[in-house]
């Protein structure tokens, strides 16, 4: 009989705490799940969303991240024909958001503007109708929720209010502008009203100087995207732009990740000290009930030695026993964790102001695998003193104690 | 009058005096993008903030300008971000914030409690999140201390058949081993409110350090020691009940091993 046999024999002699201590292992292996998911996850998350439309680099002014706050880059056209120019730079494009109003029936309706570079932009993915073209200064590109908010569909031309003075309670623009497509905004939270122009466009509607009044608009931007040639390093081309624009702040994704893992330092230390204990939790469930399984059975183990079965055989028995629980107990585990992970990350992507593309918990194979390999070496650690106990018994004497 | 005394005088949040080295009294180049630190101003005064949840994972630094040299500085006169309004009494905030907003045009009034409703948003999240493990956690908790009871019971076999053979009656031996229950039951959970007091001031001292901040991360109250203690012994408690009820039933010769 294998060890797996044996442990599950002997398992079945005490159902009531064998399901007790399998229960107990599935939840505490659930928990050990959902904190190796947890540890690393969000980072996983943020760096696929960053990195999904294959821009590596971000430049923001100095001293911020991009969109973190409302500082813009002044002559931002200037850098990114420099950036173009540039023979390790394959795209680069800016960005510049802002705060636009759309006017309905009755009132304005407040939305967030992004002014993009259709060519290369790192922002939103089309959904229906078509994209912007470079110079299109009469279209717009609408979320879902802006679309419901301002009853507008396709083709529809919706009116676009920019520089507001509450004083004078007048709006220094006013745009018609036809909706070209519906777009889904990569960074956007749940629910956010946010519409999409060519940069040239929403640099002149929020020029607090004016442009739009007739003169050019000064060329600002929150932000300019790089993608990096193909066999060009990352963080070398980082570096080097760095240097070049000293007064610029350049970021390659490893380092935004670097960045956003900082923020987050609070949940990666609480996953990990929850699976610390969810692992301690499992330990001291397997050892104590295999430890008083084997002191139940002293008297059946020292006759199994006293007609010749080895003391490997009776180790291996016990370690059985241990490996048996830890399968099962982590088998329910796993389905329990993945119904709990879910759970919490619904909690947790709930976080005013949050992507809604980012997840808090994701699968990974070697996420999965940490876990199941950690679970296996607490579970045999768990079983070392009980199977030392019952190696070590003493035949004759464990025999005369327990005659009748 | 000296030239510093002059200057518009600026407080200077303490980590960023301590940052970048300032002292009462020295001088600054202030301006509203690096290349074009244009104002100077003197360091008036050196602070410290409010603690603040929202801002400790941010890292951000703040100094404090009188409101003009601020418009000054940025180029943009008689402009704010926002602005208190206080109300007459008998005024509801909600309903001048109405009102205003009916008449408004490029701003929005709020009532203060919905600012803080939705500026403590981040904290509902954070602690519905806690909850939840905090569930998750009880529930390993308590199978654990289920499985441990059904043990600790079932290891005083012979003891229960001893007293059976002596005659002790079955009523007596099963408050026996749920008295025995409980108290293991209490006393556990009575260390684990002494660990939980341990493991909070450790979290409380790493936190702060770790964020520069006054904020308290771990409260132990009496609510919380109340909940574990009723929980730890209702579990206790069920648990001896059962284990017992199940060695009682169980014939003296069967306990003894010869059944």
């Amino acid at each position: 009989m294998t060890g797996l046999g044996a442990g599950w024999r002997n398992l079945r002699r005490h159902p009531l705490r064998s399901a007790l201590s399998i229960a107990g292992i599935a939840v505490a292996s659930a928990m050990l799940l959902d904190m190796v998911l947890l540890s690393g996850g969000i980072e996983r998350s943020f760096e696929r969303l960053l990195l999904g439309r294959g821009f590596q680099i971000r430049i923001s002014p100095k001293g911020t991240l991009p969109f973190d706050t409302e500082a813009t880059l002044s002559n931002a056209d200037r850098v990114v024909a420099a950036l173009r120019a540039d023979p390790d730079v394959a795209q680069a494009g800016g960005m510049l958001g802002a705060s636009l109003y759309a006017r309905t029936r009755d009132s304005l309706a407040t939305l967030f503007g992004y002014g993009v570079d259709p060519a290369a932009q790192s922002l939103y993915t089309l959904l229906r109708g078509r994209d912007l073209t470079a110079g299109d200064t009469t279209g717009i590109l609408l979320s879902e929720p802006a679309a419901r908010a301002i009853h507008a569909a396709l083709g529809d031309t919706v009116r676009i209010a920019g520089r507001l003075d509450p004083q004078m309670a007048h709006a220094g623009v006013n745009r018609p502008l036809a909706v070209r497509g519906i777009v889904r905004w990569l960074y956007d939270y749940r629910g956010q009203r946010s519409v999409g122009l060519t940069l040239l466009l929403m640099q002149r509607i929020t020029d607090p100087a004016g442009g739009a009044a007739g003169g050019a608009a000064e060329a600002r931007a929150s932000a300019i995207v790089v993608r990096v040639r193909d066999g060009a390093s990352v963080p070398a081309v980082a570096a080097r732009l760095r240097a070049r624009f000293p007064r610029l702040e350049v970021n390659s994704v490893a380092q935004l990740v670097e960045e956003f893992r900082g923020r987050l330092t609070y949940f990666r230390q609480l996953a990990y000290i929850l699976g610390a204990i969810s692992l301690l939790v499992a330990v001291l469930l397997i050892g104590t009930l295999l430890t008083i399984t084997v002191n139940e059975r002293l008297g059946e183990i020292a006759t199994l030695r006293a007609i010749g079965v080895s003391r490997a055989h009776v180790v291996r028995q016990v370690l059985g026993e241990g490996a048996t629980l830890t399968l099962l107990g982590g088998a329910l585990g796993v389905l329990l964790g993945v119904v709990t992970a879910h759970y919490l990350d619904g909690i947790l992507t709930s976080f005013p102001g949050l992507p809604a593309a980012i997840s808090f918990f994701v699968p990974e194979p070697h996420a999965l695998a940490r876990a199941g390999i950690a679970l296996v070496l607490a579970g045999s650690l768990a079983g070392l003193y009980p199977a030392w106990l019952a190696a070590a018994a003493p035949i004759a004497a464990t025999l005369r104690a327990e005659a009748p | 009058m000296t030239a510093a005394a002059q200057l518009p005088g600026v407080a200077v949040e303490r980590s960023l005096a301590q940052d970048l080295g300032l002292r009462v009294g020295d001088t600054l180049r202030l301006g509203p993008t690096p290349d074009s630190l244009r104002m100077h101003a003197v360091v008036a005064a050196v602070y410290e903030p409010a603690a603040d949840p929202s801002t400790i994972t941010r890292r951000e630094r703040h100094l404090r300008l009188h409101l003009p040299a601020l418009a000054r500085l940025l180029g943009a006169p008689d402009r704010v971000d926002r602005f208190g309004v206080a109300l007459d009494s008998g005024v509801t905030p909600a309903r001048a914030a109405a009102l205003l907003n009916r008449a408004a045009f490029g701003f929005r009034a709020y009532p203060s409690a919905q600012i803080a409703s939705e500026s403590s948003e981040t904290f509902l999240v954070v602690s519905r999140f806690h909850r939840a493990i905090a569930v998750i956690t009880t529930a390993a908790g308590a199978v654990f201390l289920l499985c441990i009871m059904l043990l600790k019971v079932e290891e005083r076999r012979l003891d229960a058949a001893v007293m059976r053979f002596v005659g002790v009656r079955r009523r007596t031996i099963f408050a026996a081993l749920l008295i025995e229950a409980a108290a293991i039951a209490v006393l556990g959970s009575l260390v684990g409110v002494a660990f939980a007091y341990v493991a909070g001031a450790a979290t409380n001292a790493y936190y702060r350090r770790f964020f520069d901040t006054t904020l308290t991360f771990s409260l132990v109250t009496p609510g919380i020691v109340a909940f574990g203690v009723a929980l730890s012994l209702a579990l206790g408690l069920g648990a001896g009940a059962i284990a017992a009820w199940r060695l009682v039933r169980t014939r003296p010769l069967v306990l003894w091993g010869r059944g």
